[in-house]
């Protein structure tokens, strides 16, 4: 088995200095020329180094990018190939892959991009559509000899059209280590983004809002047409609190599709919550007040955030075109002083969208996402200035996480999936994907079991009924 | 195939599931011009255009399944004998007034007074209507769970006091007579706002339309065909005893003639449903053309048309005119109709029916009996089919055939409908436009439709 090994990659020798000279994205090709890599520094003790569990073969991988990063500032990169000839397994792999993924993170001269997909097979499948934006890409392989387990790294530069860089990494991996690796139940400190619960919820759930209260309990209102339901989480699932039965009055536009923004906040003394959709054109305002909820005024928009302006409180939000799937081209602010009272709305102009979210940072507001309608994601200063245009198709629902992360679905109904972009530093960096079996139909930010992250309904396609699941996608602290 | 083929197909699919429907666009319908926007199904073309402007109580589906967007809850209530329907809250009409339960009261009333074989049906069942706030209760005069499959009828559809006001996915916008007529999307409808902007209905052939009627099987490539299994039939009807026979056989001879002149758009009709399921057959002799021009020259015939069969107007008036004789034709609303009865001297009209394959027999005929005969129904035709109803319950295909034949024998010899010509329909719709569904009746529900590129 060894020498069919063998004969395969010198098969790749061979064909190594055609390989490389043909189409830059051509990485099936390209990847012969890392084993052959890989096959010329096996071959040479001296590179090895005698390192004792994955975490430090993934950090001394790590380093190696540093130094060769050290003098490049902002390279775009991403890891386009990964292939395991080692005993461990798939799930060892997307370990070993996040922890090499979290190190990059922190790396200031690499914009490191995770397009895995999965990993199966001993491959793993990435997301290769926006490859074109790339500078740097790193071809990953594993390997194991009879007593040593090895990771082969790999640059190849775009614009120069060849492998600048090498690095062949051993060390050994006990058994035990193996299997710690290879088991279900672990997680490195700084993985990414993953589906840590998922419920079943009735049809046309429009959003999710959460609030702690002094106790430390958590509620969270789901937010439906007719009602919003209450419930109280309890050990890893919800229980049924109360809910609140809405009244829409006239003009009402019935939809195909429904969808709505949920807000609520404390006020003063008050609990406050704001529901607006796409079939009204004034989203209510319900004061919790003698264990009811009262409606106390109506707004002439679908308030999403409490935003400060000079320290005084407005809710900002959008309206949807009436009985469409899509907000019209304005965003809205109101200053908030008394929830029985309406006060005047302060209008700018945007664009027509898809989705809108609102990333707040310790209630300012940093920054407004959107989605137009033709699928284009935008980046607007809270002036709504447009700061970075997007160029790729993304999916039509968003969330912002306070000021920390952006996620965003595919742009695709049959392969749907999850972006997760790190927008703490003002811009939009990928730093993971998760894939979803079915169609996002909402993302909204909100915290699971202390864990922050973004709750995702998600319709599930084999059923005609339209069963939905909710999910909640955290990045473990 | 190339790679880049091979790559093409994937993308394309792709494209198909962007992730949101698209709002906007139109399409356009070639349809016949309507004379009003009063209801009016005679045919399907005014089946069609009519379900566009007009929201019905009930949708019966391919599959038989019944839907509504009206109600929010329908049930029948066995002990008290009455079907309660709960209207959805805050239902507008196209202009935006509410759309209450009175409303509903008031449209299933008007249906029930219609001259219609379904409205009879529904009507000897029914006992009373009230409204409630939100509720309307159908007390029938017998138990019978089945009461809602009749009011899934095309012309049982949710009517508003103003005429301006509209309750179906669309609403007049603008009409350019001879030309087209814009239908623009109704905000308010019940079922939800439609993906599309607009329908343009066009009267004409110089553009070539998404979706337009004609024969079963005539191939068009880009088009799926949808063939319901709708046929429209045409009879000449004589509304007055005193109606000698030889003018009868002339007139009939002369539109069988147009039928010719025309290059036989129609089939001939010798049943009074279809040759295929008829068990009578019907001859009529036609006469020479010297002896018909004998017969109709010193007549006085004003031939009144439903309107329903408007598009005949040009071919048959230019024919008309090149036979030299003093035939006035003067087309009529199937509305306005039972009231030019009342006040009129009608004689002779020519009259159109649409049929659907699926129905039986049993139902044709008697919606024949009881909507073509007008002022000539009378306790006779009662009996009959007070008589047909108790055979369809004997489970006697043999009797139930009798039965029929006997009623067609009658009618035809009662002299007061011949049938003329039967033409076939198929829908089709180009290829470009995904989530159309088609009704049992054949009506495009374009609730969903929209193009594939979008």
């Amino acid at each position: 088995m060894k020498k069919a090994a063998q004969r395969s990659w010198i098969k790749a020798l061979d064909s190594k200095f055609i390989i490389c000279s043909k189409k830059q994205n051509n990485f099936r090709i390209c990847y012969k020329a890392l084993t052959l890599s890989l096959l010329i520094l096996l071959s040479y003790p001296a590179f090895s180094f005698p390192q004792s569990s994955a975490e430090s073969l993934v950090q001394e991988g790590a380093d190696h990018l540093q130094v060769f990063f050290q003098n490049k500032a902002a390279s775009r990169t991403a890891v386009v190939q990964f292939e395991n000839d080692s005993e461990l397994t798939d799930l060892a792999m997307q370990k070993i892959y996040q922890l090499l993924m979290a190190r990059l993170e922190n790396e200031k001269n690499i914009r490191v991009s995770d397009l895995l997909v999965h990993f199966t097979n001993g491959r793993g499948e990435f997301n290769l559509s926006n490859v074109a934006e790339l500078d740097y890409l790193l071809y990953l392989k594993f390997i194991q000899n009879k007593t040593k387990t090895g990771l082969g790294l790999a640059v190849f530069s775009r614009w120069q059209d060849k492998l600048v860089s090498i690095k062949y990494i051993e060390t050994h991996l006990g058994k035990d280590e193996m299997d710690f690796l290879n088991s279900k139940n672990f997680a490195f400190p700084e993985m990414g983004f993953s589906k840590l619960t998922e419920f079943e919820t009735k049809k046309n759930l429009m959003d999710i809002q959460s609030i702690s209260s002094a106790d430390a309990q958590t509620r969270y209102f789901f937010y439906y047409p007719d009602e919003i339901i209450i419930y109280l989480a309890k050990e890893g699932r919800l229980e049924k609190q109360s809910s609140c039965q809405l009244k829409w009055t006239r003009p009402l536009y019935p939809v195909l599709n429904y969808q709505g923004k949920l807000l609520v906040f404390a006020f003063k003394q008050d609990l406050v919550l704001t529901a607006g959709g796409n079939f009204s054109p004034v989203a209510q305002v319900l004061t919790f007040s003698n264990n009811q909820w009262l409606e106390t005024a109506k707004i002439g928009f679908v308030p999403f955030k409490q935003v400060l302006f000079n320290q005084n409180p407005y809710l900002v939000g959008a309206r949807y075109e009436e009985g469409k799937n899509y907000f019209k081209d304005k965003v809205y602010f109101m200053p908030f002083t008394d929830p029985a009272a309406n006060s005047e709305i302060v209008e700018k102009k945007s664009r027509p969208a898809y989705a809108i979210d609102f990333s707040v940072q310790e209630g300012q507001l940093q920054g407004v996402h959107l989605i137009d309608r033709e699928y284009t994601y935008h980046l607007l200063t809270s002036d709504l200035a447009e700061k970075n245009p997007g160029t790729a198709k993304k999916g039509a629902s968003l969330a912002a996480s306070e000021g920390d992360w952006l996620a965003v679905s595919d742009y695709s109904r049959q392969t749907d999936q999850l972006f997760f972009y790190d927008i703490k530093a003002g811009g939009l960096r990928p730093v993971y994907t998760g894939k979803i079996a079915g169609e996002v139909q909402f993302i909204t930010a909100g915290t699971w079991q202390a864990v922050k992250g973004f709750w995702v309904c998600v319709q599930v396609p084999q059923d005609d009924a339209g069963r939905s699941v909710l999910q909640f996608w955290g990045k473990p602290q | 195939m190339s790679k880049l083929k091979l790559l093409a197909l994937p993308l394309a699919l792709l494209l198909v599931y962007a992730i949101k429907p698209y709002y906007g666009g139109e399409i356009s319908m070639k349809l016949n011009e309507p004379t009003s926007f009063t209801l009016n199904t005679a045919n399907y073309s005014n089946l069609i255009l009519y379900s566009l402007i007009y929201e019905n109580f009930f949708y019966l589906q391919k599959d038989g399944a019944i839907t509504t967007h009206v109600f929010e809850d329908y049930r029948y209530d066995a002990g008290g004998r009455t079907l309660i329907l709960t209207i959805k809250d805050n239902l507008s009409f196209s202009n935006g007034k509410p759309l209450s339960a009175k409303n509903i009261q008031v449209s299933l009333k008007m249906f029930l007074g219609a001259n219609l074989f379904a409205a009879s049906k529904l009507n000897r069942l029914i006992k009373n209507i009230r409204a409630d706030e939100n509720q309307i209760r159908i007390e029938l005069l017998a138990d019978d769970p089945a009461i809602l499959s009749l009011m899934t009828a095309p012309e049982l559809v949710v009517l508003a006091e103003n005429e301006q006001s509209f309750s179906g996915p669309f609403y007049p916008e603008e009409w350019e007579k001879g030309s087209h007529l814009i239908l623009k999307a109704n905000p308010f409808y019940t079922g939800g706002r439609t993906y599309l902007d607009a329908v343009k209905i066009v009267f004409s052939d110089d553009v070539v339309p998404d979706v337009f009627l004609s024969s079963p099987k005539s191939l068009k490539e880009n088009y799926q065909e949808f063939d319901s299994g709708i046929y429209q039939n045409i009879y000449l009807c004589f509304l007055q005893g005193d109606i000698g026979q030889n003018t009868k056989i002339a007139l009939y001879t002369l539109m069988k003639k147009f039928n010719e002149v025309t290059g036989f758009k129609y089939k001939e009709l010798r049943t009074l449903t279809s040759d295929e399921e008829s068990p009578v057959s019907i001859q009529i002799k036609t006469i020479s053309p010297q002896k018909t021009a004998s017969i109709l020259k010193s007549s006085d015939i004003k031939l009144y048309i439903l309107a329903s069969l408007s598009y005949l107007e040009k071919d048959l008036t230019a024919f008309l005119k090149g036979s030299n004789l003093k035939i006035e034709t003067l087309f009529i609303d199937d509305s306005q109709m039972m009231n030019f009865l009342n006040s009129t001297a009608i004689k002779y009209v020519l009259i159109d029916k649409i049929f659907q394959t699926k129905i039986a027999a049993e139902e044709k005929i008697s919606r024949i009996l009881k909507e073509s005969s007008f002022n000539q129904f009378n306790v006779k035709y009662l009996r009959m089919l007070g008589e047909l109803d108790e055979v369809k319950y004997s489970n006697s295909q043999e009797l139930l055939m009798e039965q029929i034949a006997r009623i067609s024998e009658t009618i035809i010899n009662d002299g007061f409908i011949f049938p003329l010509f039967q033409k076939t329909y198929s829908m089709y719709i180009h290829h470009v436009w995904q989530g159309v569904e088609v009704d049992y009746y054949g009506r495009p529900l374009l609730q969903k439709a929209r193009k594939t590129n979008d």
